[in-house]
């Protein structure tokens, strides 16, 4: 190994970079625009669902009823529905998510003492956002019937109202939120962002930096030099891992002080952890050019294996924990999970190494194992 | 019609087969490719789709009994899947604290010494719960659950405490519930993420595969082949599409037939020749941003840079992540530039929801209109490069 080879050959790379201008603004501008596309962008909080109504009692409890829905921030009121198939063309149509039909009696029954049903059919093409739907829903119905019970209780047995109420919901549920009180979804996504853009835009660049040489046919100046595989491989490679760790830096800026994320760990855990994470992913992308021959397939390539592990299984959207026994194993199978508990123990969580330094192992074996898988399948002389 | 357009229109069309055919070649020839597209249309769409669930599913908590008495059991029990899973007693604060800083536990309940006490005597009592919400989605959700799971025990306890049974509901005053979910009853989000992702995958591929069949052009020089050829910039890029197209079709087939009906059991309500129809509508439309992208790069590289920052706004603009309420204004109006917010709508409308052209037509009038001005855009450009 010399060093003044790998020296010269990242330099050479570093050139070829900054002459094709677009590429190296590329470089640096696709991940800042994917963090704050996504991090603005993806909003996880159920708010302002559109419902309709169809109300066949129209008297003022059921108007009353009502009301609670179209109150709560969680709804949006769009109007009044004449029949049960309009509704179900609203539904059909995406104009709203969940419809109420209040049935004939409703006044009359609750009035009598007798329970009274009403029907909420939601939309389940969204699956998530129906069972939080669903919740919002059944607390509102829930609130409501703690009421009419306490009424009805402090009416048959001659108590207070308020007695009654404290009869009917004996037992308060304190909610504590810890890490993110606000419950701010911008800031866990925002911190997860980091994971997976330094998922996506890595592998992206090396994967289309080796295989335009392979392309080109300039790669052929390489198997014929005196260079070695190790070499060419560190030379080449080394001003993209420093491209992705100065992304690091930018990411990260844009989290702290765009989305407010707030930063409780350790700064130079986190910075040691990315830069193994980049040396990963940046192998991730040097495997696949080491595959493909072209361009095209590169790029698809990596699109595809890097993009649907590093957001279904990684932790992005769901904690590896509630993941079935299968998914946990894939999950395991990819580095992104390990770094995902990074980023968001050192943003929101706040703890460091003396915790996280098993996942900190898992990135390195990662990083070796990939590096070395990639030094085996290069050769220098292709078999024709 | 006279004889001279007759055959110059068989002419045109013979060249539009022999390019589409020198497309489809040049495809087949590159393995790794060819090997990659056929593993986003099968095994990428079932890794998507199978095992990966939005929903709280067994979510670790842990107990601090400070009563140990039978009421505080019966609440405890009741933390039970499928939304939660009890992972144990601890003894204190700081050790459950320590467990969920690990994210080896979601929630610690925390249920105070004489708990049965007051419950029996008619006081109000409280438990606790602290909650991981570093998801801040999960969290909502299980606050949720343990809002309902605290207040169904409480109105259980109310019952027994007044002598009442669960039948005695029946005679009082209270609302009936009767929620049903629409278009997929289990909330099977394996529909939904199957779905997502083949939309994701055919997006993908039809603005790559044009946009690199054209810069690849660009790069070797080989363009300039063509525009010394007897052929119209339209000659030239319509054969890239509809290869393309050809390539993609065929594969949401397979993804369709394969892993939606066989391995997921995807209801598909609405029509198939509908949804293929829609299909290659979108692609198309698609396709005419991969154009425009050719004609922005001089190489592949680039082109692959700027497709993902074309991607990204595209599938965050597309209504599957954010529904179109919870859009800020201004952004959800530019909703309405994605192609995908249009295909989304109509893909999962046709698929799950039956929705046919009656409810649909304004989605697809929107994807034509959008697509068309988007294609000839990207002609107009290519012509003006090389016209």
């Amino acid at each position: 190994m010399n060093v003044s080879r790998i020296r010269v050959l990242a330099f050479k790379e570093w050139r070829e970079i900054l002459r094709d201008r677009l590429f190296l603004t590329l470089a640096f501008v696709v991940p800042s625009v994917l963090m704050l596309v996504f991090g603005y962008g993806i909003i996880l909080d159920v708010e302002k669902l559109p419902f309709a109504v169809l109300d066949q009692d129209r008297s003022e409890m059921s108007r009353d009823y009502l009301q609670q829905f179209m109150a709560s921030r969680y709804f949006d009121y769009q109007g009044d529905a004449q029949s049960e198939e309009e509704l179900s063309h609203l539904l059909a149509d995406s104009k709203i998510r969940l419809a109420l039909i209040i049935p004939e009696n409703f006044q009359q029954r609750l009035s009598a003492g007798l329970p009274a049903p009403v029907q909420t059919l939601i939309d389940g093409t969204f699956p998530f956002r129906a069972q939080t739907a669903k919740g919002y829903a059944i607390a509102i119905n829930a609130s409501t019937n703690a009421d009419l019970l306490a009424r009805f209780i402090a009416k048959t047995q001659g108590m207070s109202l308020q007695r009654a109420a404290a009869l009917v919901s004996p037992v308060r549920l304190e909610l504590r939120y810890l890490y993110n009180q606000e419950l701010n979804s911008r800031w866990s996504v925002a911190a997860a962002l980091i994971m997976f853009i330094l998922m996506v835009s890595p592998p992206f660049l090396t994967a289309l930096g080796v295989v335009r040489e392979k392309e080109n046919g300039s790669i052929y100046n390489i198997y014929t030099s005196t260079v070695t595989r190790g070499e060419f491989l560190i030379g080449k490679l080394t001003p993209y891992v420093g491209i992705s760790v100065l992304n690091v830096f930018i990411l990260w800026f844009m989290a702290t002080t765009l989305f407010n994320t707030p930063f409780k760990g350790d700064p130079l855990f986190f910075l040691l952890a990315s830069v193994i994470y980049v040396i990963c992913t940046t192998g991730i992308g040097l495997l696949v050019s080491l595959l493909v021959h072209t361009q095209v397939a590169a790029m698809i390539m990596t699109a595809i294996i890097t993009v649907v592990p590093s957001v279904l299984y990684s932790g992005l959207l769901i904690p590896v924990s509630s993941l079935d026994a299968a998914a946990r194993f894939e999950a395991h199978l990819f580095p992104a999970m390990y770094y995902t508990d990074i980023v968001l123990g050192s943003f929101i969580k706040g703890i460091g190494l003396e915790i996280l330094w098993g996942n900190m192992v898992m990135l390195l074996i990662y990083a070796i194992a990939l590096w070395s898988l990639s030094f085996f399948l290069f050769r220098k002389r292709p078999r024709s | 019609m006279s004889f001279q357009t007759m055959t110059r229109i068989a002419l045109w069309l013979r060249r539009l087969r022999v390019l589409t055919a020198k497309e489809l070649l040049q495809l087949s020839r590159d393995l790794a490719l060819m090997f990659v597209i056929v593993y986003a249309f099968t095994l990428d769409i079932y890794i998507a789709g199978s095992g990966v669930s939005l929903q709280l599913n067994q979510a670790a908590v842990v107990v601090i009994d400070g009563d140990h008495s039978q009421a505080s059991r019966e609440l405890i029990y009741r933390f039970r899947p499928p939304y939660f899973r009890l992972d144990g007693e601890v003894a204190d604060a700081a050790t459950g604290l320590k467990l969920l800083d690990q994210g080896k536990a979601m929630a610690l309940l925390d249920i105070p010494p004489n708990f049965q006490k007051h419950l029996l005597a008619g006081q109000p009592t409280g438990v606790q719960l602290q909650i991981d919400t570093s998801n801040a989605v999960l969290g909502t959700l299980a606050a949720s659950y343990a809002g309902q799971i605290v207040g169904k025990y409480g109105l259980d306890a109310a019952l027994a405490r007044t002598g009442l049974s669960a039948e005695s509901l029946n005679v009082m005053p209270r609302i009936e519930d009767r929620h049903r979910v629409w278009y997929n009853p289990n909330q099977n989000d394996t529909w939904f993420f199957a779905i997502a992702e083949l939309m994701t995958v055919i997006t993908v591929l039809a603005i790559v595969l044009p946009a690199a069949a054209t810069v690849r052009e660009k790069e070797r020089g080989t363009i300039e082949q063509l525009s010394v050829a007897p052929l119209t910039p339209i000659q030239i890029l319509l054969p890239k599409v509809l290869s393309m197209m050809l390539v993609i079709l065929l594969g949401t087939a397979v993804s369709v037939f394969l892993i939606m009906d066989i391995a997921f059991d995807v209801p598909f309500k609405g029509s198939l020749p509908l949804f293929f129809a829609v299909t290659l509508l979108y692609v198309f439309s698609t396709a005419g941003i991969g154009l425009v992208a050719a004609t922005m790069s001089r190489n592949l590289a680039q082109v692959g840079m700027l497709t993902i920052m074309i991607l990204a706004p595209t599938i965050l603009l597309s209504g599957v992540w954010t529904p179109p309420e919870a859009m800020p204004p201004g952004l959800r109006q530019a909703m309405y530039l994605s192609p995908l917010y249009y295909y989304i709508e109509m893909g999962y409308g046709i698929l799950l929801k039956g929705a046919g052209l009656d409810i649909l037509w304004d989605s697809l009038l929107g994807l034509a209109l959008l697509g068309s001005l988007i294609f000839a855009f990207g002609v107009w450009r290519f012509k003006r490069q090389f016209g």
